[in-house]
């Protein structure tokens, strides 16, 4: 038994060799591209950081944070995520006497996996042209990616609920209760505010979802989802926020009442839920950039260059993609510029109230928003 | 006599209900703040916040009067302190020590050792209401306390007034004439 095992492996390992002699051009290329977008990402959720404290300060009249510097050198306040970093892995790494420590250290762990896996489903440009290689610029490209996406997002919710089970403390196991009501009916939501979008494009993969917005109406607007379904966008949006945990969502931290499941973390465990925080903003606005803003399509952008009406003015292709990328890193900027203001500009709602505006509005309403759009579809 | 209001809160209307609009006009007012600060903060303009330790703005009127302390002189240079030991008294903290000492003058009496404990003060100028002689004041105009070690002398970076730092009068100071012994001065100067 043992010797067929080993010859069955030994068997498959000649596979894999071959696999790799064969296809090492692919899978070097995906290595780079991974290594590209997760230093993308990690750089970016850092600049949200000091995003999020300079917007704060800026629409509360104040000057926000700007005195870290590097010899002198304050470039506004950009060294402080950097400073942020070092602060927060110089700290106590503290663990409760009575925490379930395998548990209680692994919830962090989950948290920041969840959020960082669902970005190789995600599409995050349209090609990019070196030389002669035209490269796809998504990792993984499947027809499941938009459900796998939104059940691995959902993983989230087991960082949440084991931080807050077995780290000993009442506010923990609290806010890991909120969190897990909120979550689970946010949940729902975020897959069929997509649905219309499905159902009007019907895109074989993301990839696909995005081109097909491409198109534009009467020659000016353009066929995004935004225009077609405002309704789910703002269906989507509020549930991205309450999947986010943000203000006007986030009974379960609730910085005043509870600190909620994380109370009991320190250093560089707390840093992971706060970067996962971020991570996720990012993560929603790629999805909302993607199903509702069009992507990386820019109005009257053609792949030979731009066409208004009958005026034709032709680019060459590598600078069209480059011209594509941009646009699609501004959109996902935007919206998650947008994402922090709202928290800097709504209160608070009650626990009861969020439930409630799930069970009792939106989700009967993005449901009847399916079926709306399913029967004009029909009749159109 | 007990009196009772009733408030009657308003219902919200259709538009208010929806939510959606009213967060919108939410949003106007943020832009509008975080715009119009952006626009400052570019083209050097002044955000109201005042960056304490590199600008700082003269302390208005009775704030000052809550500053560090000293002890006023005379015209001859001598302290106005008697070593009445009622500011040591009257102290809370209890962070003022004195030690007094025989001079050769009208009021023959005058601090050997006055040392105040910053790192204990609290501020409170109870010891400014007991001086009798209008001798210790709180108008020194300097507010910061931080430092490393507390038993150095302030003149060192510490926390700790004696003589030396403590007796001054401040520039172009009209000197006081108030206090008992110094008017039992001014009435032997009118007599000689």
């Amino acid at each position: 038994m043992n010797e067929y095992i080993k010859e069955l492996i030994l068997k498959n390992l000649g596979e894999l060799k071959n696999y790799f002699l064969l296809n090492y051009q692919v899978i070097i290329e995906f290595i780079i591209k991974m290594f590209i977008l997760y230093f993308g990402i990690f750089s970016f959720a850092a600049l949200l950081t000091i995003l999020e404290r300079k917007i704060s300060a800026l629409i509360q009249d104040r000057v926000g944070p700007e005195k870290a510097n590097i010899w002198k050198f304050r470039l506004w306040g950009l060294f402080h995520p950097i400073a942020d970093g070092i602060k927060i892995i110089m700290k106590e790494d503290f663990i409760p006497k009575n925490a379930n420590k395998f548990m209680f250290s692994l919830a962090p762990i989950i948290t920041v996996f969840s959020s960082l896996i669902v970005f190789a489903f995600i599409p995050f440009g349209n090609y990019i042209q070196i030389l002669d290689h035209k490269i796809k610029l998504i990792l993984i490209e499947t027809d499941i990616a938009i459900f796998l996406i939104i059940a691995l997002s959902s993983l989230a919710i087991y960082g949440v609920f084991m931080g807050g089970v077995f780290s000993a403390n009442s506010w923990g196991i609290l806010g890991s209760m909120r969190a897990i009501a909120q979550l689970i009916s946010y949940e729902v939501i975020t897959l069929i505010s997509l649905l219309p979008i499905i159902l009007i494009y019907t895109p074989s993969t993301l990839h696909d979802l995005v081109e097909k917005q491409s198109d534009m109406f009467f020659g000016i607007i353009p066929n995004w989802g935004i225009i077609l379904q405002p309704f789910a966008f703002i269906f989507f949006f509020t549930a991205a926020l309450c999947e986010n945990k943000r203000i006007p969502f986030d009974v379960v931290e609730g910085e005043s009442e509870i600190i909620g499941y994380f109370t009991e973390y320190s250093s560089m465990r707390f840093g992971a839920f706060m970067f996962a925080e971020y991570i996720e903003i990012i993560f929603f606005s790629m999805l909302i950039t993607i199903f509702f803003l069009g992507g990386w399509n820019v109005p009257f952008l053609k792949d030979y260059g731009f066409k208004i009406f009958n005026f034709v003015l032709e680019i060459d292709s590598k600078i069209v993609y480059l011209l594509e990328l941009i646009s699609f890193i501004i959109k996902v900027f935007l919206v998650s510029f947008i994402i922090i203001f709202t928290r800097w500009t709504l209160p608070r709602f009650r626990f009861d109230q969020i439930l409630r505006l799930s069970w009792e509005y939106i989700l009967p309403l993005s449901i009847a928003n399916i079926i709306f759009t399913a029967i004009l579809i029909r009749i159109i | 006599m007990i009196r009772t209001k009733y408030i009657k809160i308003k219902d919200l209307n259709f538009i208010e209900k929806i939510y959606i609009i009213e967060v919108l006009k939410g949003f106007v007012i943020t832009f509008k703040h975080f715009f119009s600060n952006l626009f400052k903060m570019f083209t050097n303009k002044k955000i109201i916040t005042i960056r304490y330790p590199e600008e700082k703005i003269p302390v208005l009127g009775v704030a000052k009067l809550k500053s560090n302390h000293r002890i006023k002189l005379r015209h001859d240079g001598t302290p106005k302190c008697v070593a009445c030991m009622l500011c040591s008294t009257i102290c809370p903290a209890k962070c003022i020590y004195i030690e007094a000492e025989e001079v050769e003058s009208i009021i023959e009496k005058a601090p050997k050792i006055f040392n105040i404990d910053l790192s204990k003060c609290v501020m409170c100028g109870l010891c400014v209401e007991a001086c009798p002689e209008d001798a210790i004041s709180m108008d020194k105009g300097i507010f910061e306390g931080g430092s490393y070690n507390r038993f150095l002398n302030k003149s060192l970076g510490g926390l700790f007034y004696t003589k030396k730092e403590l007796f001054l009068n401040l520039e172009n100071e009209k000197i006081s004439e108030l206090g008992a012994s110094n008017s039992l001065i001014f009435r032997r100067e009118k007599y000689e």
